[in-house]
């Protein structure tokens, strides 16, 4: 190979493009991949959900053009091989807009166990966002995921600084319903502050607290214990 | 992105792989076209758990002309599905070991110099499986054109031109039933995948045909 | 007499007393305004003014109590005035008047207005005095309509600023702790959303996968599409070899065929 390596290839010829896998774990390492999600969830009634946008619109980025509308189609997966624990998968695509990627994420198990979780100001939990082609849910069906649940997600979005708040509506899959007849599951909105981080960037968690904090007593957010959550009762 | 058409480069009686490479550099060369950069095609494939029930195999390839995406396509026995997604995927497969787990010893990749040549670009890859040579593909596209119905005769014309008779007059298998459709990087993958199939089953044979 | 004087003098003090306070109170307003500037804020700012208001408040009450003396009947001579600098008046004006001469004097025991104000009085007092009896009622009443309108405004503001503050501060509920927990337990484990619940489903209790948080409740109902399979039932979490059939039965459907 040492005709290759002539000089008037230039300097580019005698670079061999890294492997993805090798980029992978070098980004691993270095701690970049924001695979880490803080979370903090609460709700408002639908009554007062037009004074917490107002309040949002104050209170973050995208003041001038407003708070970004989403809706969007989640449905959740797991597939479980021969561990106990179920791998979840949940699959997003944007139902007004066409063209968008769909999402494809997993979520780990909130940290809750871990030693300092109590102390922790937010939820904790690894994530993996990954755009992805529209034939994912067909791949991940193939793959041996089953569908667990799906619903309709419906609401608003807005930024401050590396935080995301959501305002959202959930709305139960209406089976060959129109969109606007679609059944709510409550009579509130779903409110979560979430941010996306590598590992390690703990102090984010404690700007998402005070930002909770001026949200009070409109909005409660707080970590949700989702081992605490009262299954028994089912409508 | 245009069409690409990727072929299999047999090799001669006494020569290695980088002689190969080495003579059809020169040739290339001789054309007019100019070096730009390396790139890679690999692959790596997983196969599911005997728990999942039905085997079912996923073949993780990247392009180092789509730096930014991961291709995975899914084989079933009945059918083959596709997924383009970001670099994070490979993250996800990583979660996956429970239930997905990489058979090293198939991982395959084709590397060498990519060379462009006005609306041309063409790629000398020497396919390794698990660190041995196994044979070369040369990978040219015509950028200007994404129908390959429209460019089949100009690409078989111009890999001829160099590569001589080892270019069928027919385009290649997987292109014949989508030569209307607009090409995409998904079909260069599933063309990657189909020769490193038949290198896989030829199992550590260099002749081929 | 002795008494008088004696009840005088107590009167003195404590107006004394509460005049230092208010005065104190000033000097370190404007002690603050003076250095503190930059961090001050507004609440603290009101503090010292609602200080200043209730000083004020209780010093007038004081003044107007019925068993003060009636300050207004005492007069108050200047038996000897001096150009000479007089220490012990500096010190008890805090270096603010340095001699009790003629120049100050009549500023400080002044009783009556300046002269210049007197006159602008006298004038004022000429003009209304000139002003026809219907001429004035015309004016007092168009005088009083005004002021009559914009206390009308003041206090409807004020009614709907106190309705609305009373509608938000008599915590109407603005979130709910169920709802969220409803939300929460419906988007992480699809509580309330699988539409199929399958009859004669065991309560939960006995199902290991509840233990995980991300435990399917409802103990794995089939996909909202896919077919009712009773035999999936006791596999759930049990053994691997109906989590096998389980799968299967949902990978052959594909739910999004609808």
């Amino acid at each position: 190979m040492s005709t290759m390596d002539v000089k008037e290839w230039g300097q580019l010829s005698s670079q061999q493009p890294p492997t993805a896998m090798d980029s992978l774990s070098v980004a691993l390492k270095g701690n970049i991949i924001p695979n880490q999600e803080y979370l903090l969830q609460g709700s408002v009634l639908d009554s007062a959900v037009e004074i917490l946008l107002h309040r949002l619109r104050g209170l973050c980025d995208n003041v001038d053009s407003g708070p970004e509308t989403f809706h969007d189609h989640e449905m959740c997966f797991s597939i479980r091989g021969s561990s106990p624990q179920p791998l979840l998968l949940r699959v997003r695509r944007a139902l007004d807009t066409q063209d968008a990627p769909w999402q494809l994420r997993y979520i780990g198990q909130p940290e809750l166990g871990a030693p300092d979780a109590k102390s922790r100001p937010t939820i904790v939990r690894s994530s993996i966002d990954i755009g992805t082609s529209s034939t994912v849910v067909d791949f991940l069906t193939e793959l041996g995921c089953r569908l667990d649940f799906e619903y309709i997600v419906r609401g608003y979005m807005f930024c401050k600084g590396r935080m995301k708040i959501t305002v959202s509506k959930i709305y139960k899959m209406g089976q060959g319903k129109p969109p606007e007849s679609l059944e709510p599951v409550s009579q509130s909105y779903l409110v979560e502050l979430s941010v996306l981080a590598p590992s390690g960037q703990d102090a984010i968690a404690d700007d998402m607290r005070a930002f909770a904090d001026q949200l009070r007593p409109l909005v409660i957010l707080e970590k949700v214990d989702y081992k605490r959550l009262p299954l028994s009762a089912m409508p | 992105m245009g069409v690409t058409v990727l072929q299999q480069f047999p090799m001669g009686e006494n020569k290695t792989g980088p002689q190969t490479i080495e003579f059809l550099t020169k040739r290339v060369v001789a054309l007019g076209a100019v070096q730009c950069g390396q790139f890679l095609v690999d692959c790596e494939t997983y196969m599911s758990v005997p728990a999942l029930g039905t085997p079912r195999t996923v073949h993780v390839l990247h392009n180092s002309e789509q730096p930014a995406s991961v291709f995975s396509l899914l084989e079933t026995g009945t059918k083959t599905i596709p997924l383009v997604a970001d670099g994070l995927f490979d993250l996800l497969m990583l979660k996956m070991t429970p239930i997905y787990t990489s058979k090293k010893q198939t991982k395959v990749e084709s590397k060498g110099p990519r060379f462009e040549l006005t609306d041309f670009v063409i790629k000398l890859g020497s396919v390794t499986m698990s660190q041995n040579f196994k044979g070369i593909l040369v990978e040219v596209e015509y950028r200007p054109c994404v129908v390959p119905a429209n460019c089949w005769e100009l690409l078989r014309e111009f890999l001829q031109g160099f590569l001589g008779t080892c270019v069928q007059n027919i385009p290649p298998q997987y292109l014949q039933n989508r030569m209307n459709d607009i090409y995409q990087p998904m079909d260069t993958i599933h063309q990657y995948l189909d020769h490193f199939t038949m290198y896989r089953k030829a199992s550590g044979m260099i002749q081929y045909q | 007499m002795q008494r008088e004087e004696k009840q005088l003098e107590l009167a003195m003090d404590n107006i004394i007393l509460r005049v230092n306070d208010l005065k104190n109170s000033i000097g370190q307003m404007i002690f603050k305004i003076e250095h503190e500037y930059e961090t001050l804020h507004w609440p603290t700012f009101l503090d010292n003014f609602a200080l200043l208001s209730g000083q004020l408040t209780s010093l007038s009450k004081m003044l107007s109590h019925d068993k003060s003396p009636a300050l207004r009947n005492l007069t108050v001579l200047p038996l000897l005035l001096s150009q000479e600098r007089d220490e012990t008046l500096i010190r008890l004006t805090e270096n603010r008047v340095p001699a009790f001469a003629h120049d100050l004097v009549p500023d400080y025991l002044r009783t009556k207005p300046e002269p210049e104000v007197e006159n602008k009085m006298i004038q004022l007092d000429h003009k209304a005095a000139g002003l026809s009896f219907d001429t004035a009622q015309k004016q007092m009443a168009a005088y009083s309509k005004v002021v009559g309108h914009v206390w009308e405004i003041v206090s409807k503001a004020r009614e709907e600023w106190e309705s609305e503050a009373g509608v938000r501060g008599s915590a109407t509920q603005t979130s709910s702790v169920t709802d969220t927990q409803t939300l929460v337990a419906a988007v992480a484990l699809g509580k309330g959303l699988k539409m199929m619940v399958p009859q004669g489903v065991q309560p939960n209790s006995q199902n290991p996968m509840m233990m995980s948080p991300m435990g399917r409740p409802g103990s794995g109902g089939p996909p909202p599409q896919g077919p009712m399979n009773p035999g999936q039932q006791p596999g759930i979490g049990k053994a691997p070899s109906g989590i096998k059939t389980n799968i299967k039965a949902a990978s052959q459907i594909h739910p999004y065929g609808r």
